[in-house]
């Protein structure tokens, strides 16, 4: 019983020292992707400015999500995908961006800020930092092994016809197990808008995929990046940046795995991670510094580097690696970042109605 | 005593009262209260604002209102997945802890008939893992378990399966991942009971002509009920609500509550549905608990 | 004896089967390639590279002072309300108590963490505290958590203990509290400490409820981990893993070797104390009736 008196006075003396400590100035905390800047960024950042970061990983939308609705996140700058930074924005999350604090915005490739608009209308709240399609990754060679040579391998009809999928089914197929970015590719698919809210389309979308469900390996949003570069399966729907890992992968390994990517000509989604500043933060100054850092095209173009992830800023493309710039699918050319739509937000209605669809195709009822 | 430790006594409470004050304080404090927070918010609608919910009462015009919305809990009994994931988590739950009863009393039996200092140290053995954290361990499992993992590079090299046998991502996996987890958790009270266990009983038994067999089902076992009904209250309670193992181990036909309530919570920012199945879930399985701990605290009155 | 050689057989592969990952673990952390499929050789790079890497040993740091907090905290508490729960024989809302008690463990902890966190706010709105969340949150949440774990074990051995012992101490005059250090303590320890371990477990294992109520600043190890392991677990993480097992071992032989060291310092001390007390007989006088010394 003494042990847990004294240990409680040491513990709030720890935490009024704490609270104490964070009265000083040169301080930003940042909440980003895991793995998602290079490894000397944040040191040139100190070294520029003198401003001491906090940095903290997430995985997942959905946790990010979850400390900023609750309130009073502690974080300065955030990292949220763009269908996620659109309904966070609606909630009043973020503060409006003072351009002017932001010299470098010029940098950014206008085409990306125009599609990025679409959450985040008038580009108010957020800049794309890194972005990247959900595509299709295969194994070419199994591929054609399995459907011949003319298999459609640039159109969505490689998996979303029920005689292809079934063909596959032994070679391996999967899909990302996230319903507000794979039932819009079966929309688009049928020709409806992506962000319909019609029930008799959601159900249609629904069905593409229950129609083609006995086929499928599993629905999962990291796995395959290691199932595609052991060939556990051969071919899989998945984000461009994870995809090319998987690619890296199997030529490290050597086991004679090759992997491509390709956009179908249909038209595929498109994700933005988006760098914003969330109402209560405390260092508003610090964070607008930051960002500014972040959009010189030395230092994105670095980050880039080290992650394989496409950034939105035109400036820095001639600074990228050759081998990631001429990489039509890390830098597709301007016809085909014309197919692409931005992964839309729903209502919540319709939100609950695509996981409960989802669920069900799941289950395979 | 000194008179300072005399006053001290008149002015702090009674013993009794900060012994029942004191755990009582914090639970209410950190627990009830929360819990208090999210029954509100289960009788709220979701909002697109911070927080995602909207509020159930107003103060307006020197009026109180206060507006209870019963259609999250009634979305709860009109889906038939709620009821279905959740009797998925029970059947999980009930089998496994069985398995880890059937493989844990053993464990446990052996390490309390072990000596003295070989005794702390199974212990410690047994924990150890327990203490890397448990993420890492279910990787393990995975990279184990996958279709080119160990397992089953191990079954076709010893030409006991021709092609890989599919056990990862199926409710198999779960099985293994659950037991492998909640282990220890159910060794550790069986061994606390049963390392107090007069011997001198069995002795008796032994001389009076019983079985090791008879003394095992007739004396041991009876004597230890205490330690196996925490054992699986340890094990079957919060595997009923597990999340992180199903997630990582379990296919797509590995329905469990606790991912629906994820899901409920993250996908659908649907925290009201979300909190009234949590008050749901509560309810369901509180009650068997305070009739037991009723039952227990009847039979300590009648023992006085 | 029949059935020792069964449990003691089972005792055995159940530790192989907890010990079977932890072996890949500690053989791939030694892996040069970071790949889990390829065999590149061994190397210590990983190991090497976590001196770099104060992010992750940081999170580790941070993780186990959590935990050795939490386990101290989750025994006291978690005893006392044992104790309440299976002593106090009557007084308001014993039913609720008993309810409060080992409701954590039922509760998902999805919504323990939300709620935690959604209070942490609303407190700190109201009065100023908590203004950053971090390790004393962290450690509330997980203490309240681990305390249910410790009630449920203890509560079932203080059911069965044999109360006569401790009227008999009152009777001769102990005052309540000298008799529960002194008589009650000893008789539940082996719980107490089975309570204690399993608490540091768990706070170590903790994802969900440190992911919400940490602030920016203190990520635990299973935070840290999650978030890493999209691509598949990095080595790195298996080097760490690897090391806390290292640690533990460390440990366990010590206590091992000491508690040896004392049963052997007993033994002597006994075996001395009656050579010296034979020896004493032998020499005394047969004057007055001896009594035999009492053996420890």
């Amino acid at each position: 019983m003494k042990r847990f008196g004294r240990t409680l006075l040491t513990l709030s003396l720890l935490g009024a020292m704490a609270g104490g400590a964070q009265a000083d100035d040169k301080v930003l905390r940042v909440y980003n992707w895991s793995d998602y800047i290079a490894p000397d960024t944040l040191k040139k950042f100190e070294a520029e400015t003198g401003i001491h970061v906090t940095y903290d990983v997430f995985d997942s939308n959905e946790t990010l999500e979850a400390r900023l609705l609750a309130g009073k996140s502690g974080y300065d700058i955030v990292v949220p995908s763009n269908s996620f930074l659109a309904k966070q924005i609606k909630a009043g999350v973020y503060q409006p961006l003072d351009k002017s604090k932001l010299p470098n915005w010029k940098n950014l490739n206008p085409v990306l800020l125009k599609n990025a608009s679409a959450s985040d209308p008038d580009n108010a709240h957020a800049f794309p930092y890194m972005w990247g399609s959900i595509g299709i990754g295969y194994n070419p060679e199994k591929v054609r092994q399995t459907l011949g040579t003319d298999a459609p391998l640039n159109s969505w009809e490689l998996l979303f016809k029920p005689e292809n999928a079934e063909k596959l089914k032994a070679c391996g197929i999967s899909f990302l197990d996230s319903p507000t970015e794979m039932l819009p590719a079966a929309l688009h698919y049928l020709g409806f808008p992506v962000n319909s809210q019609d029930k008799q389309q959601i159900a249609q979308a629904q069905d593409v995929f229950m129609k083609i469900r006995p086929s499928v390996a599993y629905f999962h949003s990291s796995k395959y990046i290691s199932d595609l570069a052991n060939g556990n399966i051969c071919v899989a729907v998945g984000y461009s940046g994870d995809v090319l890992q998987a690619r890296a992968r199997a030529e490290e390994a050597n086991n004679g795995v090759k992997i491509d990517y390709s956009i179908p000509k249909e038209g595929a989604g498109s994700f933005y991670d988006m760098v914003a500043i969330p109402r209560d933060a405390s260092n508003v100054d610090n964070a607008y510094a930051f960002m500014n850092f972040l959009m010189r095209p030395d230092i994105i173009a670095e980050v880039t580097n080290s992650v394989g992830y496409s950034n939105a800023n035109a400036a820095a493309t001639p600074l990228v690696d050759e081998a990631i710039r001429n990489d039509p699918a890390s830098y597709p050319p301007q016809e085909v970042l014309a197919t692409l739509y931005a992964i839309p937000d729903q209502p919540i209605t319709v939100q609950r109605l695509m996981t409960r669809g989802w669920t069900k195709v799941k289950l395979g009822k | 005593m000194s008179t300072f430790n005399q006053a001290l006594i008149r002015v702090l409470p009674s013993g009794r009262k900060l012994v029942i004050g004191i755990p009582f304080l914090w639970l209410f404090l950190f627990f009830m209260l929360p819990f208090f927070l999210v029954m509100k918010i289960s009788f709220s609608e979701a909002a697109v604002s911070i927080p995602p919910y909207s509020q159930i009462y107003s103060f307006v015009d020197q009026k109180l209102q206060v507006l209870l919305n019963l259609g999250n809990y009634s979305l709860l009994g009109a889906d038939e997945l709620y009821i279905s994931a959740y009797l998925g988590s029970l059947k999980i739950a009930l089998l496994s802890t069985l398995m880890c009863l059937v493989i844990g009393f053993p464990m446990a039996y052996a390490i309390s008939k072990a000596r003295k200092e070989a005794q702390n140290v199974l212990l410690l053995l047994i924990m150890m893992p327990t203490w890397t954290a448990i993420l890492i361990r279910v990787y393990a499992w995975m990279g184990i378990l996958s279709n080119n993992g160990l397992l089953n590079a191990f079954l076709m090299w010893s030409g006991l399966t021709s092609s890989p046998i599919e056990i990862l991502n199926t409710n198999t996996a779960v099985y293994i991942g659950v037991v492998y987890a909640y282990l220890p958790f159910m060794v550790l009270p069986l061994y606390a009971n049963l390392v107090k266990h007069d011997q001198s009983l069995l002795e008796a038994a032994s001389d009076l002509g019983s079985s090791n067999f008879n003394n095992f089902w007739k004396i041991t076992v009876p004597l230890a009920k205490n330690g196996i009904i925490a054992g699986c209250m340890l094990v079957f309670i919060p595997v009923v609500g597990e999340f992180v193992i199903p997630e990582l181990l379990g296919g797509p036909e590995t329905l469990m509550i606790g991912r629906v309530l994820w899901q409920e919570f993250f996908n659908n920012r649907d925290w009201p549905v979300a909190s009234a199945l949590a008050v749901v879930m509560l309810a369901i399985l509180i009650i068997p608990i305070l009739l037991f701990n009723r039952s227990q605290a009847k039979e300590m009155e009648a023992r006085a | 004896m029949k059935r020792f050689s069964f449990s003691t057989l089972m005792l055995v592969l159940g530790l192989l089967f907890i010990y079977l990952p932890m072996l890949i673990l500690v053989i791939y952390s030694f892996n040069a390639s970071k790949l889990v499929t390829v065999w590149g050789g061994w190397s210590l790079k990983w190991y090497l590279g976590l001196l770099d890497n104060t992010q992750l040993m940081g999170s580790v740091a941070r993780s186990l002072e959590i935990a050795c907090y939490t386990a101290v905290a989750a025994v006291a508490l978690g005893t006392l309300a044992a104790f309440v729960l299976t002593r106090v024989t009557r007084f308001k809302g014993r039913t609720l108590f008993g309810g409060l008690v080992t409701a954590p463990l039922v509760m998902p902890e999805v919504i323990t963490g939300l709620s935690l966190l959604l209070l942490f706010v609303a407190m700190a709105q109201m009065i100023g505290w908590p203004q950053e969340r971090g390790l004393m949150t962290i450690w509330i949440a997980h203490t309240t958590f681990c305390a249910a774990y410790v009630a449920v074990v203890v509560s079932a051995r203080l059911r069965e203990l044999d109360l006569s012992i401790e009227e008999a101490a009152m009777d001769l005059g102990a005052r309540p509290f000298k008799v529960f250090f002194l008589i009650t303590i000893p008789m539940i320890a082996p719980s107490l400490a089975a309570g204690g371990m399993m608490s540091f477990a768990l706070s170590l294992d903790d994802l969900v409820l440190a992911s919400f109520v940490s602030g920016p600043g203190s990520t635990t190890l299973p935070m840290e981990v999650f978030s890493a392991v999209r691509l598949g677990v990095k080595p790195e993480i298996n080097a760490v893993a690897s090391l806390i097992l290292l640690a533990v071992s460390l440990v366990t032989f010590l206590v091992w070797y000491f508690s040896r060291k004392a049963e052997a310092n007993r033994k002597r001390a006994i075996q001395e104390a009656m050579e010296q007390t034979a020896s004493e007989t032998w020499q005394a006088q047969p004057k007055q009736p001896q009594r035999t010394p009492a053996t420890a």
